[in-house]
This record gives structure tokens, C-alpha cells and sequence, in this order.
């Protein structure tokens, strides 16, 4: 029989009764696990969201993601760089600009500053200094255009005096570091011993050493300190102070459990460095002010200038000097003498007989080769120039001298008998010319031919005026005067022949005056037969009047019933 | 790197500065201890692979041990009192020179070193003094700058201690 208390029913029953509970919260699970299955759908929906709150939350995302956003990058750049490379430029292609820009004024400014002292007087001094010590110019250079120079910084803990940190260019070899740490905190707690009162309580904050200043800043846990070089600006000491602060804020954690270990206070050294710095002369313009420099140049433009005032002045007066002896040469007419564009420029009229301007110019000291001159030809009265043009038109001998005398042209002197002057007419400016005062001389070889024909002489009997044997010595005189005549050349009837006749003492005056005249005319008329032109001979009969001097009385009234021959130079009418 | 600062004290003439002078890397001359009053000097020690440096702040020595510079002193890591055993007045002042030192910078570890012990025939102390320094909480090591012997052991227990903390 059936009991309603057994069979499945009964079991099922049971089964609700005892695990009932449970299993309704299985299903229950069941179904909101099947609800909340995560789909990509539903990840897609909710990541950014996902994303965005977790990254709140804390760092685990960015640590999860850094290796597969790194090796996916790099699998980027593997495959196409150029992808990569453009999305970036708009960040790298500015910073690499300013890097360049950077690099390039640096440069610029050595370059400078090196150009600035390579040729000063400064700049030679240096390079001096240079041979001298052996160190390099550039060295030398920075040496004394530095301004001041930050070359070491310390920090260094203020209770012990370990050195935490140092920083230093790469330039400066520092050894020791930690026994100057610790010997600057002993020092310092000396000065605090030895001077400062304890309620003061007052550190040693700087203290100069020839060039180096050292510039302490003391803080609650360390001791910031700067070896600076050179003139440090008043800009120094906050920067310090700041680093200091900045340091002690960020390194609160290291310094409260110090205990010799420094490797904590490396992460100071980026603040540390960032308080080197290298500041020459040349990066800051000083105002040149004071007297030095500018006397330095201010004296020798002076004495360029006066020097050059001197020699203009000079130069100046050397020229009117020059133009005044010019106005004063005859046959010279200076119109005007001026100066334009650094040259001398001379305009007038110059006689073709008067000097030449450069000529005198170049007398009184002034340089021809700058002057320009423009001179037109004419024709000068001054008495010099006539006169000078007279001579060259008269053609006139040396030995005579010609003056004028108003319109008048005088000559003076001796003129070779063929000479002859009234040939050409009168010269230009002068209307007579006087020859009264020129005296005809003979050439030497003519002056022989005279003495000859003078020595001469024709003899007669005693009353006769017949020339007897007298013929051959008539040729000999003929042939002499007509030798004559031609070697004077010139003036026709220049030279002329007077023929003395002459009696002796004895006889009436007037019988002896008519007996010398014969003889002379009967030596006349033969020398005119011999072929000396008749124009030319002149007989005179001086019977007793002008005897010719013998010294045996004897032969005295021989003598004198003779002809004798004089020859008679005819000066220029 | 690990520095610590050791300070060297003693009354004048115990022969603190003889004894370190040869293992030791000095920067300044002997000048300061009679003019800033210390003079300080560098030691490294090896220690199980890793060098420590210590800093010897050797603080110059007086008639008086009352005359010590006290703020030199501070932040002291580790002392080494310089005793000279061959005059016993430097044994009788170090150890009101200790009860400077502790005031000043509390306990630090320490070494005692019993110097000149090279000298044996002008030895001034007695076994009773032995037992003294043993009283205090220092390290007794002796020493002789003339042979060496004990320097470069005070250094090496000095340094060891600063890193334990021992005193002993």
C-alpha cells in the first residue's frame, strides 16, 4: 500500500525541505552570472569608463599596460617609423630647434667674445699672458672676463658635517670633498665658538678667499654651501636659500633617518647643479663709464686730428705761398687758385717766354702732382718778357745786354762783326732799337787776318807817290781783306779797309798833305785793281799830323813816307 | 656610500695625531689643531665587501681635558680616546674627558686605545687601571704608532661598531 508519506513526492519533499534555501540561491547565481556574462559588447560599452575609474583609483593600470604599450610601440616604429616620426615632430621639431638655437648663440658668443679681446690692447695682453704661463689663450680669456663663476656646491649635514652631496662642472677636478665638507662645518662651529654669542647663535655665512668667495646657507638639517669665483651678484644668496628650502622639503624623509649613508641625497644633485653657473664679462654689458677708456681713445684721435690740423694749415700756407711767388713771376697771370676735392686747381694766362708754374710750384715745396693747372697762352709787356722775347727774335749774342728804355730796346756790349740784328725789323713791343752801345768784335781767325793787313806797310821815295816795287805786297794785302770780308761774313760793308798815307817831316805842310793823299789813292786804286771792292777802302792823307812811331830816328822819315793799313769794324746803324 | 664621523680625543701629548697619521688620508697640515683646533682626516675601512669612510675629526689635545671643543663633538658616530700609557695623568683625565663626551653627544661605541705600548720598560700602568678602563663601556685596544700594531684593528672595530650599534 501506498503511504502519502513515502515515494518520490516524499523525497522531493524532503529534498526542498532540507536543501531548499541553497538551492534557490544556486539559481540565483545561475541566472545573474548568465545576465552579467561579459560580452566584448559589454566591455567595449563599459572600458573607457573601467579605464578612466581605475586609473583614479591607483597605478596598477599604467604598470599593467607600460610593457604591452611599450613593445607595441616599438613593433610601431619596427614596421613603419614614418608613422611614428610624424606624429611626433610637432613635439621633437621646436625642442630641437631651441637645442640648436642654443648651441649656436653659445657659440656665437665665444666667438665674440673671442674676437672682442683678439686684437685690444687687452686682448694682446692676454695673449702675453698666454706665452708667458703656457696656458691656453681660451683659459686666460675666461679667466679674466669672468664675472663670477659658481664652482662648487656642498651639502653638507649640519650636525655631523658628512658631506650629503656635491656638485662641481666637469671642467673642476675636486678631491676631498668630504674632508672640506667636514672641515668647513668645523670652522664654522670655530667661528660660532670663538665670536658668536650663544643667544645669537649666528653661523659664518661667507667668508672670501683671494677670488673665492664661499657663500654658507645654514638650514634645520644641512648646510647649503657655494664656492663662487669671481664678483657673486646679490641675486646668489636666494637662489641658495631657495635650493635649501626646496631640498629640505624634499628630502625630509632621508634626512630624519641619517646615519651615514648619502646615497638617499643623491637626488639633490639635479638642484645642486642647477645652481653652477659660469657668467663671463662679455654676457653682460657693462656701461662703459669713467674717464679711462674713453681718454684711452679720446688722446690720440685728438692728436690725429691736431697733427693733421698742423699739416693742413701748413700744406695751406706752403700753397699761398706758392700762388703768391706765381702772381709775382713775369708773364704769369693767375686767374684763380682753389681747392676742390683734396687737388689744387690753378687757371690763367702764361707768357710762352715766362717760367713754368710747376716749376715754381715744386721751388716752394708744394707737391705737383695734385695740382691741375690751366694756363692760356698770351702775349706779356712786362720790360723782362720783351726784352727776353727781343733777344730770341734778334737772335742777339750773349755779350750783349738789352734794356728798354720806354719804347726803346738799348743793347750793350760786344757782337761779332757779322752779326746782324736790323735784318728781321724791330721786335714785338718795342718801337727803335738803339745799337749805339754795341761794339763790333772780329773772330779770332778774322782778328789774325787784321793784324796781318795792319803790320803792313807801303813805302815810297822820298816826294813820290809811285808805288814801285810795292805790288807783291799789295796782293798779299788785297788777298788778306778780301779773306777777311768773307770769314766776318753778315753785314755788307761791315768791315772796311782806310788806307794812312803819310809823308816825311820834310817839306811845306800843305805839299806833304797833298803827297800823302796820293800815295794813299794810288794804293787805292791798285788794291781796287787787285779785286778789293772800291766801296770799301777809304784813302785818308794825314801828311806829318799822326807819324808812325820808330824808335831809330834814322829810320824814322823812311817810315813815314809810307801808306799804312787800318781795318775798320762799321757798327750796326 | 657610507660615511661616519669619528672624533678623537685626548689630552695633549697622548699621541692621538702620531697614531693615525700614517694610515690615514690627510688634506690639512698639522697647523690646525693649534689654530681652528681640528683637524680632520679620512679613513676608509673594508668592511664584508662595502667600503665605509669615516671622517677622523681629531680634535686637538689640551693640558685641560675641561678645554675639549664640545661642538666638534657633535654628531659624532664613534669616539677612539687616546690614552698614553707611559704617562699615567693622561689615564687618570680620560675619563673625566668621557664624562664630556657622553654629556655632550650621549653614548656612542667607543675605542680606547692604550697607546705607546711599544715602551713597555716606561709602562706607568698597573693591572688595577686594566681593570678600571675595562669598567667602561669602550673597547680597550692597544696600540703603538711606532710599530702599528692596533691601529688598523681600532679603525676596523670602530667602523663595524657604528653599523651594529655594539659598544663592546
Amino acid at each position: 500500500m501506498a503511504d502519502p508519506n513515502q515515494g518520490p513526492e516524499a523525497f522531493q519533499a524532503l529534498r526542498d525541505l532540507v536543501v531548499g534555501p541553497e538551492r534557490q540561491r544556486l539559481d540565483q547565481l545561475e541566472a545573474e552570472f548568465d545576465g552579467s556574462r561579459l560580452t566584448p559588447d559589454a566591455i567595449a560599452e563599459h572600458l573607457p569608463e573601467a579605464i578612466a575609474l581605475r586609473a583614479g583609483q591607483d597605478h596598477h593600470l599604467a604598470r599593467a599596460l607600460g610593457p604591452t604599450v611599450e613593445s607595441a610601440i616599438s613593433e610601431s616604429v619596427r614596421r613603419n617609423p614614418r608613422q611614428i616620426a610624424t606624429a611626433i615632430f610637432p613635439v621633437l621639431g621646436p625642442a630641437i630647434r631651441k637645442a640648436i638655437a642654443e648651441a649656436m648663440s653659445g657659440l656665437v658668443r665665444s666667438i665674440n667674445t673671442a674676437i672682442e679681446h683678439s686684437f685690444s690692447v687687452r686682448g694682446l695682453r692676454w695673449r702675453w699672458e698666454s706665452l708667458r704661463t703656457g696656458i691656453p689663450y681660451a683659459q686666460i680669456v675666461i679667466k679674466h672676463a669672468l664675472l663670477y663663476r659658481v664652482e662648487q656646491v656642498f651639502l653638507i649635514h649640519a650636525e655631523t658635517g658628512l658631506l650629503l652631496c656635491h656638485a662641481a662642472p666637469p671642467d673642476l677636478k675636486v678631491a676631498d670633498a668630504d674632508l672640506i665638507s667636514g672641515m668647513l662645518t668645523a670652522i664654522q662651529d670655530f667661528v660660532s665658538d670663538s665670536f658668536a654669542s650663544a643667544e645669537s647663535g649666528g653661523k659664518l655665512r661667507t667668508f672670501s678667499v683671494g677670488e673665492l668667495t664661499v657663500m654658507v646657507e645654514p638650514g634645520p638639517q644641512a648646510v647649503l654651501a657655494a664656492v663662487v669665483r669671481g664678483q657673486a651678484p646679490d641675486t646668489l644668496l636666494p637662489r641658495l636659500q631657495d635650493a635649501l628650502e626646496n631640498l629640505h622639503y624634499q628630502l625630509a624623509g632621508p634626512f630624519a633617518t641619517f646615519d651615514g649613508d648619502a646615497t638617499p641625497f643623491e637626488s639633490a644633485r639635479p638642484t645642486l647643479e642647477a645652481c653652477l653657473e659660469t657668467v663671463l664679462s662679455t654676457d653682460r654689458r657693462e656701461p662703459r663709464t669713467g674717464p679711462g677708456l674713453w681718454l684711452v681713445w679720446a688722446v690720440p684721435i685728438a692728436l690725429v686730428i691736431l697733427i693733421g690740423l698742423v699739416l693742413s694749415i701748413r700744406s695751406s700756407r706752403r700753397w699761398d705761398a706758392a700762388v703768391s711767388r706765381l702772381r709775382a713771376e713775369p708773364g704769369l697771370v693767375v686767374v684763380s687758385a682753389e681747392r676742390s676735392s683734396g687737388r689744387w686747381r690753378l687757371s690763367g694766362l702764361r707768357d710762352p717766354l715766362a717760367a713754368d708754374p710747376r716749376t715754381v710750384l715744386a721751388a716752394m715745396g708744394v707737391d705737383t702732382a695734385t695740382v691741375d693747372g690751366q694756363f692760356a697762352p698770351f702775349l706779356s709787356l712786362q720790360p723782362d718778357l720783351v726784352t727776353a722775347r727781343a733777344r730770341r727774335f734778334l737772335k742777339a749774342p750773349e755779350s750783349v745786354t738789352l734794356s728798354l728804355r720806354g719804347d726803346t730796346l738799348v743793347a750793350r756790349g760786344t757782337a761779332p762783326v757779322a752779326w746782324n740784328p736790323a735784318a728781321g725789323g724791330t721786335p714785338v713791343g718795342v718801337e727803335r732799337v738803339d745799337w749805339s752801345g754795341v761794339e763790333p768784335v772780329l773772330t779770332p781767325e778774322a782778328a789774325l787776318l787784321r793784324t796781318e793787313i795792319e803790320r803792313r806797310r807801303v813805302l815810297f821815295d822820298v816826294g813820290s807817290a809811285n808805288l814801285g816795287g810795292a805790288d807783291a805786297r799789295l796782293r798779299q794785302v788785297a788777298a788778306a781783306f778780301q779773306r777777311l770780308v768773307s770769314a766776318a761774313g753778315g753785314r755788307p760793308g761791315s768791315v772796311r779797309l782806310d788806307l794812312i798815307g803819310r809823308t816825311d817831316p820834310t817839306g811845306t805842310d800843305a805839299t806833304n798833305q797833298a803827297l800823302s793823299r796820293l800815295r794813299g789813292e794810288a794804293v787805292g786804286t791798285r788794291l781796287a785793281a787787285l779785286g778789293v771792292p772800291a766801296g770799301l777802302i777809304t784813302a785818308i792823307g794825314v801828311g806829318i799830323v799822326q807819324p808812325l812811331d820808330e824808335p831809330n830816328p834814322a829810320d824814322r822819315a823812311r817810315v813815314n813816307r809810307s801808306v799804312s793799313f787800318v781795318v775798320r769794324l762799321v757798327r750796326a746803324e | 656610500m657610507i660615511q661616519k664621523k669619528i672624533c678623537m680625543v685626548g689630552v695633549f701629548g697622548a699621541g692621538k695625531t702620531c697614531l693615525v697619521q700614517q694610515y690615514v688620508h690627510s688634506l690639512f697640515s698639522t697647523k690646525y689643531h693649534s689654530t681652528v683646533g681640528v683637524k680632520i682626516d679620512r679613513k676608509t675601512v673594508a668592511l664584508d665587501g662595502t667600503d665605509l669612510t669615516l671622517l677622523l675629526w681629531d680634535l686637538a689635545g689640551r693640558d685641560d681635558a675641561g678645554d675639549i671643543a664640545v661642538s666638534y663633538l657633535r654628531g659624532g658616530h664613534g669616539i677612539i680616546y687616546v690614552v698614553d700609557g707611559t704617562r699615567r695623568e693622561t689615564f687618570e683625565q680620560i675619563f673625566e674627558l668621557r664624562t664630556i663626551v657622553t654629556k655632550a653627544i650621549g653614548e656612542v661605541p667607543s675605542v680606547l686605545a692604550l697607546n705607546k705600548v711599544d715602551l713597555t720598560e716606561s709602562w706607568a700602568l698597573q693591572p688595577a687601571d686594566d681593570a678600571a678602563l675595562a669598567r667602561e663601556p669602550w673597547k680597550v685596544i692597544r696600540t703603538s704608532a711606532k710599530t702599528g700594531e692596533g691601529v688598523e684593528a681600532s679603525f676596523a672595530w670602530l667602523a663595524k661598531a657604528t653599523l651594529t650599534g655594539a659598544t663592546q
